[in-house]
Protein backbone atom coordinates (compact mmCIF):
# COMPACT_ATOMS: atom_id res chain seq x y z
CA UNK A 1 0.00 0.00 0.00
CA UNK A 2 1.30 3.47 -0.83
CA UNK A 3 0.43 6.14 1.63
CA UNK A 4 0.02 9.58 0.24
CA UNK A 5 -0.42 12.77 2.17
CA UNK A 6 -3.97 13.79 1.48
CA UNK A 7 -5.54 17.05 2.52
CA UNK A 8 -9.16 18.01 2.62
CA UNK A 9 -11.05 21.23 2.19
CA UNK A 10 -14.63 21.90 3.27
CA UNK A 11 -16.78 24.49 4.95
CA UNK A 12 -16.55 24.95 8.73
CA UNK A 13 -19.60 24.02 10.80
CA UNK A 14 -18.72 25.34 14.25
CA UNK A 15 -19.51 28.80 15.58
CA UNK A 16 -17.52 30.94 18.01
CA UNK A 17 -19.52 29.52 20.91
CA UNK A 18 -18.93 25.97 19.66
CA UNK A 19 -15.19 26.56 19.37
CA UNK A 20 -15.09 28.01 22.89
CA UNK A 21 -17.07 25.00 24.14
CA UNK A 22 -14.35 22.77 22.70
CA UNK A 23 -11.63 24.96 24.21
CA UNK A 24 -13.03 24.72 27.72
CA UNK A 25 -14.11 21.05 27.68
CA UNK A 26 -11.59 19.51 25.31
CA UNK A 27 -13.99 17.47 23.19
CA UNK A 28 -16.93 17.75 20.79
CA UNK A 29 -19.53 15.03 20.20
CA UNK A 30 -21.53 14.51 17.01
CA UNK A 31 -24.19 11.88 17.64
CA UNK A 32 -25.35 9.52 14.92
CA UNK A 33 -23.92 11.48 11.99
CA UNK A 34 -22.81 8.44 9.95
CA UNK A 35 -25.60 6.65 8.02
CA UNK A 36 -26.71 3.24 9.31
CA UNK A 37 -25.74 1.52 6.08
CA UNK A 38 -22.16 2.73 6.46
CA UNK A 39 -22.08 1.68 10.12
CA UNK A 40 -23.15 -1.82 9.16
CA UNK A 41 -20.56 -1.95 6.41
CA UNK A 42 -17.89 -0.78 8.82
CA UNK A 43 -18.90 -3.47 11.33
CA UNK A 44 -18.69 -6.15 8.63
CA UNK A 45 -15.26 -4.86 7.65
CA UNK A 46 -14.03 -4.89 11.26
CA UNK A 47 -15.38 -8.41 11.83
CA UNK A 48 -13.39 -9.49 8.78
CA UNK A 49 -10.32 -7.58 9.99
CA UNK A 50 -10.33 -8.03 13.79
CA UNK A 51 -6.94 -6.38 14.26
CA UNK A 52 -5.82 -3.42 16.33
CA UNK A 53 -4.72 -1.30 13.34
CA UNK A 54 -7.02 -1.88 10.34
CA UNK A 55 -5.50 1.07 8.48
CA UNK A 56 -6.42 -0.40 5.09
CA UNK A 57 -9.96 0.78 5.74
CA UNK A 58 -8.61 4.24 4.91
CA UNK A 59 -8.26 3.06 1.30
CA UNK A 60 -11.98 2.27 1.07
CA UNK A 61 -13.81 5.05 -0.73
CA UNK A 62 -17.13 4.40 1.01
CA UNK A 63 -15.41 4.76 4.39
CA UNK A 64 -13.41 7.86 3.53
CA UNK A 65 -16.41 9.60 2.03
CA UNK A 66 -18.89 8.81 4.82
CA UNK A 67 -16.74 8.65 7.93
CA UNK A 68 -13.40 10.41 7.44
CA UNK A 69 -14.90 13.16 5.28
CA UNK A 70 -18.34 12.98 6.87
CA UNK A 71 -19.79 16.48 6.42
CA UNK A 72 -20.56 17.05 10.10
CA UNK A 73 -17.26 15.63 11.37
CA UNK A 74 -15.05 17.14 8.69
CA UNK A 75 -16.79 20.48 9.17
CA UNK A 76 -15.93 20.40 12.85
CA UNK A 77 -12.35 19.35 12.11
CA UNK A 78 -12.14 22.15 9.54
CA UNK A 79 -13.34 24.62 12.18
CA UNK A 80 -10.62 23.66 14.64
CA UNK A 81 -7.72 22.83 12.32
CA UNK A 82 -8.32 25.27 9.49
CA UNK A 83 -8.70 24.49 5.82
CA UNK A 84 -6.71 21.83 3.97
CA UNK A 85 -6.21 19.63 7.01
CA UNK A 86 -4.60 16.26 6.45
CA UNK A 87 -6.62 13.08 6.40
CA UNK A 88 -5.69 10.22 8.73
CA UNK A 89 -3.07 7.67 7.69
CA UNK A 90 -3.32 5.41 10.73
CA UNK A 91 -6.45 3.71 12.03
CA UNK A 92 -6.69 2.01 15.41
CA UNK A 93 -9.56 -0.15 16.54
CA UNK A 94 -10.05 -0.49 20.29
CA UNK A 95 -11.99 -3.71 19.94
CA UNK A 96 -12.73 -5.85 22.95
CA UNK A 97 -15.18 -8.13 24.64
CA UNK A 98 -17.46 -7.66 27.61
CA UNK A 99 -17.39 -7.94 30.56
CA UNK A 100 -14.21 -6.08 31.43
CA UNK A 101 -12.90 -3.70 34.09
CA UNK A 102 -12.37 -0.07 33.17
CA UNK A 103 -9.03 0.90 31.73
CA UNK A 104 -6.61 3.10 33.67
CA UNK A 105 -7.02 6.81 33.15
CA UNK A 106 -4.38 8.05 30.74
CA UNK A 107 -3.49 10.54 28.09
CA UNK A 108 -2.01 9.17 24.92
CA UNK A 109 1.69 9.06 24.24
CA UNK A 110 3.01 12.22 22.62
CA UNK A 111 0.67 14.50 24.53
CA UNK A 112 1.84 18.08 24.95
CA UNK A 113 0.07 20.54 27.19
CA UNK A 114 -0.59 24.05 25.95
CA UNK A 115 -2.97 26.17 23.91
CA UNK A 116 -1.99 24.92 20.46
CA UNK A 117 -4.40 22.73 18.48
CA UNK A 118 -2.29 21.27 15.68
CA UNK A 119 -4.04 17.91 15.53
CA UNK A 120 -7.18 16.23 16.77
CA UNK A 121 -7.78 12.75 18.06
CA UNK A 122 -11.09 11.53 16.69
CA UNK A 123 -13.21 8.51 17.64
CA UNK A 124 -15.97 6.79 15.68
CA UNK A 125 -18.49 4.26 17.01
CA UNK A 126 -19.80 2.07 14.17
CA UNK A 127 -22.22 0.45 16.64
CA UNK A 128 -24.46 1.48 19.51
CA UNK A 129 -22.34 1.90 22.63
CA UNK A 130 -24.57 2.15 25.71
CA UNK A 131 -22.98 2.65 29.15
CA UNK A 132 -22.73 -1.10 29.82
CA UNK A 133 -20.57 -1.60 26.72
CA UNK A 134 -17.75 0.56 28.07
CA UNK A 135 -17.86 3.79 26.10
CA UNK A 136 -14.81 6.01 26.38
CA UNK A 137 -14.89 8.06 29.55
CA UNK A 138 -13.54 11.60 29.33
CA UNK A 139 -12.67 14.14 31.98
CA UNK A 140 -13.84 17.53 30.64
CA UNK A 141 -11.23 20.23 31.01
CA UNK A 142 -8.42 17.75 31.69
CA UNK A 143 -6.59 18.77 28.54
CA UNK A 144 -5.18 21.49 30.81
CA UNK A 145 -4.70 19.27 33.85
CA UNK A 146 -1.01 18.54 34.07
CA UNK A 147 -0.12 14.98 35.01
CA UNK A 148 2.25 12.33 33.83
CA UNK A 149 0.52 9.37 32.29
CA UNK A 150 2.30 6.91 34.56
CA UNK A 151 1.08 8.81 37.61
CA UNK A 152 -2.59 8.61 36.68
CA UNK A 153 -3.17 4.86 36.89
CA UNK A 154 -4.37 4.91 40.50
CA UNK A 155 -7.26 7.26 39.72
CA UNK A 156 -10.61 5.56 39.32
CA UNK A 157 -14.01 7.15 39.77
CA UNK A 158 -13.79 10.89 39.12
CA UNK A 159 -16.61 13.31 39.73
CA UNK A 160 -17.47 15.28 36.59
CA UNK A 161 -16.25 12.67 34.12
CA UNK A 162 -18.54 11.91 31.18
CA UNK A 163 -19.28 8.64 29.41
CA UNK A 164 -19.46 9.01 25.65
CA UNK A 165 -22.34 6.55 25.41
CA UNK A 166 -23.80 7.16 21.98
CA UNK A 167 -25.72 5.57 19.12
CA UNK A 168 -24.05 3.96 16.13
CA UNK A 169 -22.55 6.47 13.75
CA UNK A 170 -21.37 8.87 16.45
CA UNK A 171 -18.06 10.67 16.10
CA UNK A 172 -16.29 12.67 18.76
CA UNK A 173 -13.35 14.98 18.44
CA UNK A 174 -10.91 15.40 21.30
CA UNK A 175 -7.98 17.52 22.28
CA UNK A 176 -5.16 14.99 21.98
CA UNK A 177 -4.06 15.19 25.60
CA UNK A 178 -7.46 14.94 27.28
CA UNK A 179 -7.61 12.37 30.11
CA UNK A 180 -9.62 9.36 29.01
CA UNK A 181 -10.14 5.63 29.55
CA UNK A 182 -12.30 2.80 28.36
CA UNK A 183 -15.27 2.62 30.71
CA UNK A 184 -16.24 -0.56 32.52
CA UNK A 185 -17.97 -3.08 30.28
CA UNK A 186 -20.60 -4.51 32.59
CA UNK A 187 -22.61 -6.30 29.89
CA UNK A 188 -22.27 -10.09 30.19
CA UNK A 189 -21.25 -10.52 26.54
CA UNK A 190 -20.60 -8.54 23.41
CA UNK A 191 -17.86 -6.88 21.39
CA UNK A 192 -17.25 -3.16 21.22
CA UNK A 193 -15.44 -1.52 18.31
CA UNK A 194 -14.06 2.00 18.55
CA UNK A 195 -12.08 3.46 15.70
CA UNK A 196 -9.49 6.13 16.51
CA UNK A 197 -7.60 8.35 14.09
CA UNK A 198 -5.93 11.77 13.83
CA UNK A 199 -6.21 14.81 11.59
CA UNK A 200 -3.44 17.42 11.34
CA UNK A 201 -3.37 21.13 10.68
CA UNK A 202 -1.51 22.47 7.64
CA UNK A 203 -2.43 26.15 7.79
CA UNK A 204 -1.79 28.87 10.34
CA UNK A 205 -4.63 29.32 12.80
CA UNK A 206 -7.18 32.04 12.14
CA UNK A 207 -10.76 32.79 13.03
CA UNK A 208 -12.35 31.42 9.90
CA UNK A 209 -15.09 29.28 11.38
CA UNK A 210 -18.71 30.52 11.46
CA UNK A 211 -18.65 33.94 13.08
CA UNK A 212 -21.66 34.94 15.11
CA UNK A 213 -22.61 38.58 14.66
CA UNK A 214 -23.52 39.03 18.31
CA UNK A 215 -20.48 37.19 19.65
CA UNK A 216 -18.84 39.09 22.48
CA UNK A 217 -15.42 37.90 23.66
CA UNK A 218 -15.77 39.95 26.84
CA UNK A 219 -18.77 37.92 27.90
CA UNK A 220 -17.77 34.52 26.51
CA UNK A 221 -18.18 31.62 28.92
CA UNK A 222 -14.87 29.83 29.43
CA UNK A 223 -15.88 27.80 32.51
CA UNK A 224 -15.65 24.01 32.06
CA UNK A 225 -19.13 22.49 31.89
CA UNK A 226 -18.76 19.80 34.55
CA UNK A 227 -16.78 19.84 37.79
CA UNK A 228 -13.78 22.19 37.82
CA UNK A 229 -10.65 20.33 38.88
CA UNK A 230 -8.21 23.13 38.20
CA UNK A 231 -7.35 26.10 40.37
CA UNK A 232 -10.29 28.51 40.43
CA UNK A 233 -10.52 30.51 37.16
CA UNK A 234 -7.47 28.75 35.75
CA UNK A 235 -9.77 26.76 33.45
CA UNK A 236 -11.08 30.04 32.02
CA UNK A 237 -7.59 31.36 31.40
CA UNK A 238 -6.42 28.18 29.67
CA UNK A 239 -9.53 27.95 27.50
CA UNK A 240 -9.32 31.63 26.56
CA UNK A 241 -5.66 31.26 25.65
CA UNK A 242 -6.51 28.29 23.42
CA UNK A 243 -9.26 30.32 21.76
CA UNK A 244 -6.83 33.16 21.09
CA UNK A 245 -4.34 30.70 19.63
CA UNK A 246 -7.02 29.30 17.33
CA UNK A 247 -7.84 32.84 16.24
CA UNK A 248 -4.18 33.39 15.38
CA UNK A 249 -4.01 36.04 18.11
CA UNK A 250 -1.69 34.35 20.57
CA UNK A 251 0.59 37.33 20.90
CA UNK A 252 -2.30 39.52 21.94
CA UNK A 253 -3.48 37.19 24.67
CA UNK A 254 -2.99 38.37 28.23
CA UNK A 255 -4.22 37.49 31.66
CA UNK A 256 -4.05 40.18 34.30
CA UNK A 257 -5.82 38.24 37.05
CA UNK A 258 -8.16 39.75 39.59
CA UNK A 259 -11.88 39.80 38.94
CA UNK A 260 -11.61 40.66 35.29
CA UNK A 261 -11.58 38.72 32.04
CA UNK A 262 -11.78 35.80 31.43
CA UNK A 263 -13.11 34.94 34.86
CA UNK A 264 -16.35 33.35 35.90
CA UNK A 265 -19.72 34.42 34.65
CA UNK A 266 -21.78 34.95 37.80
CA UNK A 267 -24.96 33.01 38.26
CA UNK A 268 -26.94 36.08 39.18
CA UNK A 269 -27.94 37.67 35.92
CA UNK A 270 -31.45 38.41 37.10
CA UNK A 271 -31.51 42.10 36.35
CA UNK A 272 -30.29 44.12 33.38
CA UNK A 273 -28.18 46.14 35.83
CA UNK A 274 -26.44 42.99 37.06
CA UNK A 275 -25.73 41.91 33.50
CA UNK A 276 -24.36 45.32 32.63
CA UNK A 277 -22.15 45.32 35.73
CA UNK A 278 -20.82 41.90 34.78
CA UNK A 279 -20.10 43.10 31.27
CA UNK A 280 -18.08 45.99 32.64
CA UNK A 281 -16.20 43.81 35.07
CA UNK A 282 -15.44 41.34 32.33
CA UNK A 283 -14.15 44.07 30.06
CA UNK A 284 -11.28 44.68 32.46
CA UNK A 285 -8.28 42.76 31.29
CA UNK A 286 -9.58 41.97 27.81
CA UNK A 287 -6.82 42.54 25.28
CA UNK A 288 -7.34 45.97 23.77
CA UNK A 289 -9.26 47.37 26.75
CA UNK A 290 -8.09 50.50 28.62
CA UNK A 291 -6.84 48.19 31.36
CA UNK A 292 -4.67 46.31 28.87
CA UNK A 293 -1.07 46.27 30.09
CA UNK A 294 0.59 44.88 27.01
CA UNK A 295 -1.48 45.80 23.98
CA UNK A 296 -2.58 49.35 24.65
CA UNK A 297 -2.01 50.37 21.06
CA UNK A 298 -3.47 47.22 19.59
CA UNK A 299 -6.72 47.66 17.78
CA UNK A 300 -9.72 46.04 19.36
CA UNK A 301 -9.74 42.58 17.90
CA UNK A 302 -13.44 41.96 18.39
CA UNK B 1 -8.81 -21.48 61.93
CA UNK B 2 -9.59 -21.48 65.61
CA UNK B 3 -10.13 -18.11 67.21
CA UNK B 4 -6.87 -17.29 69.02
CA UNK B 5 -8.52 -15.28 71.76
CA UNK B 6 -10.81 -18.18 72.50
CA UNK B 7 -7.87 -20.61 72.64
CA UNK B 8 -5.98 -18.33 75.05
CA UNK B 9 -9.07 -18.03 77.26
CA UNK B 10 -9.39 -21.82 77.33
CA UNK B 11 -5.71 -22.13 78.30
CA UNK B 12 -6.23 -19.68 81.16
CA UNK B 13 -9.21 -21.69 82.38
CA UNK B 14 -7.20 -24.90 82.15
CA UNK B 15 -4.31 -23.25 84.03
CA UNK B 16 -6.62 -22.19 86.84
CA UNK B 17 -8.03 -25.66 87.01
CA UNK B 18 -4.56 -27.26 86.93
CA UNK B 19 -5.27 -29.02 83.63
CA UNK B 20 -2.97 -27.02 81.36
CA UNK B 21 -0.42 -29.22 79.58
CA UNK B 22 2.63 -28.63 77.42
CA UNK B 23 0.78 -30.27 74.55
CA UNK B 24 -2.00 -27.70 74.89
CA UNK B 25 0.49 -24.82 74.81
CA UNK B 26 2.15 -26.35 71.71
CA UNK B 27 -1.27 -26.30 70.04
CA UNK B 28 -1.58 -22.63 70.85
CA UNK B 29 1.93 -21.98 69.51
CA UNK B 30 1.03 -23.72 66.21
CA UNK B 31 -2.15 -21.71 65.92
CA UNK B 32 -0.27 -18.43 66.40
CA UNK B 33 2.27 -19.42 63.76
CA UNK B 34 -0.40 -20.44 61.30
CA UNK B 35 -2.37 -17.22 61.54
CA UNK B 36 -2.15 -15.28 58.30
CA UNK B 37 -1.58 -11.58 58.68
CA UNK B 38 -4.81 -9.71 58.00
CA UNK B 39 -4.80 -7.56 54.91
CA UNK B 40 -5.13 -3.81 54.79
CA UNK B 41 -7.79 -2.13 52.74
CA UNK B 42 -6.73 1.01 50.90
CA UNK B 43 -8.77 4.07 50.05
CA UNK B 44 -7.60 6.83 47.73
CA UNK B 45 -9.63 9.98 48.09
CA UNK B 46 -9.04 13.01 45.92
CA UNK B 47 -10.56 16.04 47.64
CA UNK B 48 -11.27 19.42 46.09
CA UNK B 49 -9.12 21.13 48.73
CA UNK B 50 -6.67 20.10 51.43
CA UNK B 51 -9.28 20.30 54.18
CA UNK B 52 -10.59 17.03 55.59
CA UNK B 53 -14.14 18.36 55.18
CA UNK B 54 -13.64 19.33 51.55
CA UNK B 55 -15.72 17.50 48.94
CA UNK B 56 -14.35 14.21 47.66
CA UNK B 57 -14.04 14.42 43.85
CA UNK B 58 -12.28 11.15 43.12
CA UNK B 59 -12.14 7.71 44.70
CA UNK B 60 -10.47 4.35 44.37
CA UNK B 61 -10.90 1.50 46.83
CA UNK B 62 -8.99 -1.73 47.42
CA UNK B 63 -10.94 -4.09 49.65
CA UNK B 64 -10.07 -7.62 50.73
CA UNK B 65 -7.14 -7.69 48.35
CA UNK B 66 -9.00 -6.55 45.25
CA UNK B 67 -9.73 -3.28 43.50
CA UNK B 68 -13.43 -2.51 43.80
CA UNK B 69 -14.92 -2.27 40.28
CA UNK B 70 -17.03 -0.53 39.41
CA UNK B 71 -17.53 2.07 42.12
CA UNK B 72 -21.04 3.50 42.34
CA UNK B 73 -21.80 6.91 40.82
CA UNK B 74 -20.54 9.89 42.86
CA UNK B 75 -23.89 10.56 44.53
CA UNK B 76 -23.70 7.07 46.03
CA UNK B 77 -20.07 7.11 47.15
CA UNK B 78 -19.71 5.94 50.75
CA UNK B 79 -17.88 9.09 51.80
CA UNK B 80 -18.52 12.67 50.75
CA UNK B 81 -15.52 14.00 52.68
CA UNK B 82 -12.26 12.64 54.02
CA UNK B 83 -13.53 13.21 57.55
CA UNK B 84 -16.47 10.87 56.94
CA UNK B 85 -13.98 8.17 56.00
CA UNK B 86 -11.89 8.86 59.11
CA UNK B 87 -15.00 8.57 61.25
CA UNK B 88 -15.67 5.20 59.66
CA UNK B 89 -12.35 3.83 60.87
CA UNK B 90 -9.99 4.78 58.05
CA UNK B 91 -6.56 6.14 59.00
CA UNK B 92 -4.82 8.71 56.83
CA UNK B 93 -1.39 7.45 55.79
CA UNK B 94 -0.60 10.15 53.26
CA UNK B 95 -1.68 13.74 53.02
CA UNK B 96 -1.78 15.82 49.82
CA UNK B 97 1.60 16.70 48.32
CA UNK B 98 1.65 20.45 48.73
CA UNK B 99 4.93 20.68 46.86
CA UNK B 100 3.07 19.79 43.68
CA UNK B 101 0.60 22.63 44.02
CA UNK B 102 2.93 25.59 44.04
CA UNK B 103 2.91 26.51 40.35
CA UNK B 104 0.43 29.34 39.98
CA UNK B 105 0.11 28.87 36.25
CA UNK B 106 -0.62 25.17 36.16
CA UNK B 107 -2.79 22.65 37.95
CA UNK B 108 -1.06 19.35 38.52
CA UNK B 109 -2.90 16.09 38.99
CA UNK B 110 -6.32 15.55 40.39
CA UNK B 111 -6.92 17.90 43.29
CA UNK B 112 -5.67 17.00 46.77
CA UNK B 113 -5.02 13.33 47.37
CA UNK B 114 -5.41 11.56 50.69
CA UNK B 115 -4.51 7.89 51.02
CA UNK B 116 -6.13 5.96 53.87
CA UNK B 117 -5.91 2.41 55.22
CA UNK B 118 -8.06 0.18 57.37
CA UNK B 119 -7.80 -3.45 58.49
CA UNK B 120 -9.66 -5.72 56.14
CA UNK B 121 -12.69 -7.39 57.63
CA UNK B 122 -11.84 -10.79 56.15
Amino acid sequence: MTLTKRTYSCAPTMTDDDVIWFCRNGYWILEGVVPDEINRRAMDYLDDHPISEPSEILEEDWFVENVICNPAAAGAVRSLLGDNFTLPVLMSNHRGTAPRHPQDWHRDGGSRYGPEVNYLQVFYYPQDVPPEMGPTELLPGSHFLYQREKHMAHYDAIKGSVLTAAPAGSIFLTSYNIWHRRGARTAPTGIRNLLKYNYWRTEDPKRDWIQEPDFDIEFADFVVDTLRHSELMRDCVDAAEMYFWLCGKSEEFQYLGGQGWPGDIPENKATPEAIERTRYRHRYGVPGDMTDRGNKRAARIW
Amino acid sequence: MKDLRQMVRQCIDELREGRLTEERLRELEDAVGAERPRRWDLLYLQAAKTSEVSDVVGMRMIRDGEVVYPLPPPEEWPYKTVLEAINDGWRVVKFPELSLLMDEGRTYGLSCEFILERRATA
